[in-house]
Order: C-alpha cells, then structure tokens, then sequence
C-alpha cells in the first residue's frame, strides 16, 4: 500500500479512455491502410487480365 | 554449396546465438528472465513481434505462393493493423495496469483461477504443437532441397534455439530477434534485386510487372462477394481481423514480446510499427515470388522444382509416365516462350491490336504447361503416397541456381534465422504460461525469484525437448501443417471468447463464462469430429469466439457469481 502513495500517478493515466491520446496515430495507420489499399487497387485493375 | 556459403550462413547463425547469450547472461530475477526487466524498446518490441509471426515457412512458402496464385493472399493481412489498434487501445493498458506476465493472469483477476487456467491450458496444447512443427517444416523442405540430413536438420536448429532461449530469456529471445530481423530482410532485399537482374536483357523491370499483370498473378485487391474466392478484400478485413486479434491480442508469444516494453509507450510503438510495415512485408515477399515467375517464363526448368520428388519417381514403375511429363512440359515451355516474345514485341512496339490476341494465346499456353506440371504432382503423390507443394522449392531452387556464391549461404540464414526467431519466442512464452500460470500458482506460491528462474529455465529446456521430439516424429502423422493449423483453430475461438467477454461484457462473471467456454469448445470439438467437411476450419475460430459471447451473456441472467478479491491472485 505504501508503495501506491508513493507513487501517484496523475489521474489521466489511471482512467485513459482507449483511444486517449493516440487517436492520432491511430487515424494515421488506417489512413495509411486505406492508401495501401487504394494503390493495390490501382495495381489489380492496371495490370489484370 | 560452396565453401564460401557455408562460412556466411555458420558464421551468422554463431554470430546472432553467441551474442544473444553473451549479452544476457546475467539474468537473475524472475522478471529479467520473463519480461526482459522491462528495457525493451519500441524498435526492439517491433522487429520482436515481426520476427516471432514470421516463421521459415513464412520466407519459403510465401514466395511460391506469389509464383502460384499471385499476390491476393496478402488481403489476408488487412485485418492486422486494425487488430493491432485495438490491442493497443484495450489491451495493453489493462495488461500492464495488473502488471502481469502472462494474458492468462490478468483472466483470474476479472473472473476467477477456472478461467485462467483453461485459457492457459488451451494456449499450451495448440503452441507446444506448433512449436514442433515450425522447426519441422523448413527442415524438411531444406533437407530434401539440400540434401541434408533431416534428423541433423531438426536438432541443429532445435539446439541454438534452446541454448540461447534457455540462457538468457525474454531479453535473449528479444535481442536475437532484432539480428535476424536485420539478416532477413537484407537478404530478402539483396535477392530481390538478384532476380531483376538475372531476367533477360530485352525485359525491364516495367516489362516484367507489366507480363505478371497479363498473366494474371498482379490482382492484389478483388472486392467480390463471391464465397467461391479464396482471398478477397471482405474475407482480409474480417476473418483476418478476427485471427490478428487472437494472435496479438491473447496469445502469449506475442503479449510477451510487447510486455516486456519498458513503457505501455514503448509496446504500443512496437505495435504500431507492425500495423504500418506488415503489409507492405507480406506484398513485398509475395511481389518477389511474382518476379521468380516472371524470370521462369524465360528460364528453362524441370517440370517439378522438387527434383528429389521427381528422383523417387523414376525410381519406380512410373519412371516412363514421368520421362514423357518432362519432355512435353520442355516443349511445352518452348511454346509458350514463343507467345511470351510475341507479347513483349507488341508491348514494345505499342500494337494493341495484335497485343490482345497475343495475350490470349500466351495464356493458353500457359495453362497447357500448368496442366502438365498438375499430372507430375500426381504421379509423386502416387508413387509417394503423400502430398508435397511444389511451389515450396521454387524460391528454394531459385537460391540454390540462380544466386551468386555467398548470398546462397545468407539465404539460406535468412531461413534458419526465421525458423530460429519464432521458435525462441513459442518455447519463451510456453516456459512463461507453465510457470506463472501453473507452476507458481498451483505447486510453489511462495518461492524465491531465483527459484522461478531455475524453474522458467528448467521448463524452457523442457519445452524446446518435447518440440524437437514432436518434429523429429512428425513425418509419422500426415498432413501434419494442416492438421496443426486446424488444432489452432479448434481452440483458438475459445481463447478470444473469453478474452473479449472480459473486456467488453462487464456484466458476465467467472462462473458463466467458464461454462461458456467449455460449452463453445465442446461444439467446435463436436463440429470437429462428427461433420468436419461441412465447415472450413477457419470458421471454428468465429463459431467459437461468437458462442462463449453469446452464451455467456444468456448465462449471466441465470448464474450466481462469486465476488473476485483482487487480493486472491499470485
């Protein structure tokens, strides 16, 4: 117990919503995902048969 | 393989063992040994979690996948980086708030030991499995390229692996993971550049994309809702999806690897740079299988790549069936490379109007020397009595052939270097689960940290024996990747049930859920024995999953559950 009081953390770390402060960078890797897609798209109708 | 070769590929393996046991050789404490002191960094957590998914079979099956069907296995893959997402946003925090080694751990404190335990059971059956069979299957696709020994094979890789596992732990299995990262993609990217230039003078590299796009092995995205097609963009996004979260998010191979970050920070870094660098990887070494089938259009082969597999066959009465095979896939071959000159001669001189034509003709052809090769698979399969996947030995024999001297041995590291990284992460993370979730909770609660090293080191040697008893019989058992893969399947449903019960279904206590979950896996075995060709297995990791949510929320209604103290967990 004596431990935890030592070590307080701020109350955003305890109670961080799940997409707190990395929504960011989630958004950029699904935005990258998308671009990905949208060139592999471009690739299959390009060259396919 | 030349003198040169063998120094390269002796030289990097010694090097990456000799340095991860070296440089951890003093892990004292139950925590270095098992979540590496908590130093990893982000970059280290990331090339850790790519090294363990991507195992040997991964860098010789993937390229002839690509020479194969092409590159719309990598859809497959879409579902990764959103699986990572949520394991980011939900999981890592909870894993770290409770501060625990294993996933399983975190399952007593949300519904009881009965929970945990079965999931930790589950874990162990299905990855002590595949740990044998991920050193069995290189193994016995480079012993039958090389020539080597197959029981020689197995114990070397299965003896570095466990000397370097068992010596220094998470931190060991982390670091050697980072080298081998750094050797396969050197020498994926060397040989890439090998292939490129190794195609005739007259094909460019635009030439060579442009014939793989005629030729029908460049459609990466196919958005049909046809149940027919075997990888399209619907089935990436959702069973892919589905099996990433299950992967990352419960099995403890992996949680392993990201919890032993030094900060959720850092896990979540690693995490993310996995979600952005694996599709490209997978497209990449795809793409280089579909270059190796543009440079074999040029290029004169035997009909089977797996000349040991033709070997066997003119050893028996079927020889004659299989000189003729030979003789018409050459002329075959000839012909065909004709309509390939026609097709590039148009392409070249900008005539579409005969370029059409050409293309047909040139397909036609095409599926004429496919049919061929199909007749000669057959005839080692009844000659053999077994199957063997041809185009497992393409990149294989494109190495052994086409490759100058010395980067056939980095090669050939690349491969060994793979078996090895996701073999030290499985015996890691099984050496972890028996510990911390059997060992220490049910036999030994009070032991010193010391104690547990010795036990974590005493099971990780236990574990690498049985993997590497298991592969050295697995020739015993047929089909034996398919029937690990489905194993997987069968239990693997199961596990992410009860994961996602706990995190998202606040309502559902212990009592309910471990009914559920023995419910769910009852059906799937059921579904398993009584009508096994009725659903694909991959849906058993669905069908599971969805019965331990469904029922366990119907059960919540009705069961009464005991109150979790916190305090009750070791």
């Amino acid at each position: 117990m004596s431990e935890e009081k030592e070590t307080v953390k701020p109350p955003e770390a305890e109670h961080e919503p799940p997409f707190g402060a990395w929504w960011k960078m989630y958004v950029f890797v699904l935005a990258f995902m998308g671009v990905l897609v949208l060139c592999f798209a471009l690739l299959s109708n390009s060259y396919g048969t | 393989m030349s003198p040169i070769d063998w120094i390269v590929l002796g030289g990097t393996l010694a090097f990456i063992v000799l340095y991860g046991a070296w440089k951890t050789r003093r892990s004292e404490n139950i925590q270095g040994y098992l979540l590496g002191d908590n130093s990893m960094r982000w970059a280290t957590i990331g090339l850790s979690v790519m090294a363990t998914q991507a195992s040997a079979i991964t860098f010789i099956s993937t390229p002839g996948q690509g020479f194969e069907s092409g590159m719309g296995f990598v859809q497959n893959y879409f579902g990764l980086p959103i699986a990572l997402i949520i394991v980011s946003a939900v999981f890592i925090p909870i894993y770290y708030k409770l501060k625990v080694y294993t996933a399983y751990e975190y399952l007593e404190t949300r519904f009881g030991v009965e929970s945990r335990l079965l999931a930790a059971f589950l874990f162990l059956v299905q990855r002590g499995l595949a740990a044998g069979i991920t050193i069995y299957a290189p193994a016995i696709i480079l012993s039958t390229a090389l020539g080597w020994n197959l029981t020689g094979t197995i114990l070397l890789v299965g003896i570095l692996v466990v000397f370097y596992t068992v010596s220094g732990g998470t931190k060991a299995v982390s670091l050697t993971q980072k080298w081998q990262m750094g050797v396969i993609l050197l020498g994926m990217g060397l040989a890439f550049i090998m292939i490129i230039q190794n195609l005739p003078e007259q094909v460019s590299m635009g030439d060579a994309v442009s014939l793989a796009g005629v030729m029908g092995k460049l459609e990466a995205v196919n958005f049909s809702f046809d149940p027919e097609v075997r990888y399209t963009f619907w089935s990436g996004i959702t069973g892919g999806l589905f099996l990433a979260l299950s992967y990352f998010g419960t099995d403890q191979s992996q949680v392993q690897r990201y919890l032993g970050g030094k900060s959720p920070y850092e896990s979540r870094m690693g995490l993310m740079f996995n979600a952005i660098l694996k599709i490209p990887m997978q497209f990449f070494i795809l793409f280089t299988g579909v270059m190796v089938f543009v440079f074999f259009q040029f290029q004169s082969h035997p009909v089977l790549f797996n000349t040991t597999a033709t070997e066997m066959v003119m050893e028996t009465p079927l020889a004659s069936d299989m000189t003729r095979l030979e003789a018409e896939y050459q002329a075959a071959h000839l012909e065909k490379g004709k309509a390939l000159d026609d097709v590039l001669t148009y392409m070249h001189t900008d005539n579409d109007a005969a370029l059409e034509p050409a293309i047909v003709t040139l397909n036609e052809r095409h599926k004429a020397t496919l049919a061929i090769r199909d007749q000669a698979s057959d005839l080692v399969e009844k000659a053999s009595g077994g199957k063997s996947k041809d185009s497992d030995y393409v990149f294989l024999s494109f190495i052994l052939n086409y490759l100058p001297v010395g980067l056939v041995g980095l090669l050939l590291a690349v491969i060994f270097s793979a078996a090895m990284s996701s073999t030290a992460g499985e015996l890691n993370a099984l050496a972890a689960t028996t510990t911390v979730d059997f060992y220490k909770r049910l036999v030994k609660k009070d032991g010193s940290d010391r104690h547990y090293v010795v036990a974590s080191k005493a099971l990780t040697f236990a574990w690498g024996a049985i993997a590497i008893s298991f592969a050295l019989v697995a020739h015993l058992v047929e089909n034996l990747i398919e029937a690990v893969n489905i194993l997987g399947s069968i239990f693997y449903g199961t596990i992410l049930g009860i994961f996602l019960v706990a995190f998202f279904l606040k309502r559902v206590g212990g009592n309910a859920t471990f009914a559920a979950a023995i419910f769910a896996q009852m059906t799937i075995i059921i579904m398993f024995v009584f009508i096994p060709e009725k659903i694909a297995y991959l849906w058993y990791n669905v069908i599971g999953c969805v019965l331990v949510l469904v029922i366990g929320f119907v059960l919540s209604f009705f069961v009464t559950e005991k109150e979790i103290v916190e305090g009750d967990k070791s």
